[in-house]
């Protein structure tokens, strides 16, 4: 698609309008230069606003030495997979964490609830003395 | 023990070809180069995702994945931070494909500094200006959103931003242009719909 002229001349302008802004510059010759034309003033006024608004924004200091400690002592691997498992689980619905939780209290329940009558109940059955005409009959066969 | 030798080079003066070269051998050189990029990449991926624990596992991710892959890593003539871009690029797709329409991100916090309760009318008004602005500009398609963040956040020229978007110098010049003035119209619709709105909202209360 070919571009008509009055186009490549707005393009060329906000080129050098985000040129200066970014170089620091004073932005004044081309305000006086748009006065009469709406159009390239708006479009200065989104390009400044923009400038103004969209800055870099710095990780914490923190952050920026963990991973770089364990970029290179090589266990980044382990690093990245925590902290993906960590937002994974974090972005999860509020219902499903619940969830989680019951599943968790309910398996050491279980655990718990074995370990301490599936015990008692053991002892009991090894302990107990077998019936006594059974014990007998046990023996008249052996012999 | 390359590792041991290399602790006592001084990398900061060296050009990124080089650290390239060195750092598919020496984390040292990769450590350079991650000190090179970090806020780079990390600023690219909070303005796409919006908020600090997904920008921190996703920037995290993009070195994880650089550092492994840096030994097959070919230098065709594009920048070495146009790979990096691509990577962050990559991984960014899919985080917005895994997180679909549920999310919903706290565009209030890209303009990030919060005000006080009692800062004056004229300073909220700006804070207000500046959340709209950055609501328009997250309505844009996704590749005006990226040239723009290239553009204003990473300050990189036409024919970089190119490099990185597979685009020609001009195409991006032209897209550039097209973009502020899809913002302007943006702007300028929701300023007659907040205008309809306190219309109908004063009519209201007039009954």
């Amino acid at each position: 698609m070919m571009e008509s002229n009055a186009d490549v001349i707005a393009q060329d302008f906000v080129e050098n309008v985000t040129e200066a802004l970014q170089q620091g510059q004073s932005i004044d010759p081309f305000m006086r230069v748009t006065g009469a034309n709406d159009d390239q003033a708006d479009l200065l006024a989104i390009i400044q606003a923009l400038s103004e608004t969209m800055r870099p924004i710095e990780p914490s200091a923190d952050y920026a030495a963990r991973l770089k400690r364990h970029l290179q002592i090589g266990d980044g691997g382990f690093f990245v997979r925590l902290r993906r498992m960590y937002a994974r689980l974090r972005r999860m619905p509020a219902r499903l964490h619940i969830a989680a939780i019951l599943a968790v209290f309910a398996g050491f329940s279980l655990l718990l609830s074995r370990r301490l009558f599936g015990a008692a109940s053991t002892s009991i059955s090894t302990s107990a003395p077998a019936p006594r005409d059974i014990a007998e009959e046990t023996v008249a066969t052996a012999l | 023990m390359p590792k041991l030798f290399a602790r006592g080079k001084n990398y900061t003066s060296l050009p990124d070809k080089e650290l390239v070269a060195l750092a598919a051998s020496d984390k040292e050189a990769f450590g350079e180069l991650y000190e090179r990029y970090l806020t780079k990449i990390y600023s690219y991926v909070y303005y796409r995702t919006g908020n600090t624990q997904d920008a921190e596992d996703l920037t995290a991710r993009v070195f994880q994945r650089a550092f492994s892959h840096i030994g097959s890593y070919i230098d065709k003539g594009a920048p070495f931070q146009a790979w990096l871009y691509r990577i962050a690029h990559n991984l960014l797709a899919n985080w917005h494909r895994d997180q679909g329409k549920r999310k919903i991100i706290a565009l209030e916090d890209y303009t990030a500094q919060a005000l006080p309760s009692d800062a004056p009318d004229h300073v909220t008004e700006e804070q207000d200006e500046r959340n709209q602005l950055m609501h328009a500009v997250r309505r844009l398609p996704e590749d005006r959103q990226q040239l723009l963040l290239l553009k204003f956040i990473e300050q990189l020229s036409n024919a970089e931003i190119g490099e990185i978007m597979g685009k020609t110098e001009g195409a991006v010049k032209s897209l550039y242009h097209r973009t502020l003035l899809a913002l302007r119209a943006d702007l300028q619709n929701q300023v007659h719909a907040s205008a309809a709105r306190r219309l109908s909202g004063q009519a209201a209360e007039r009954l």
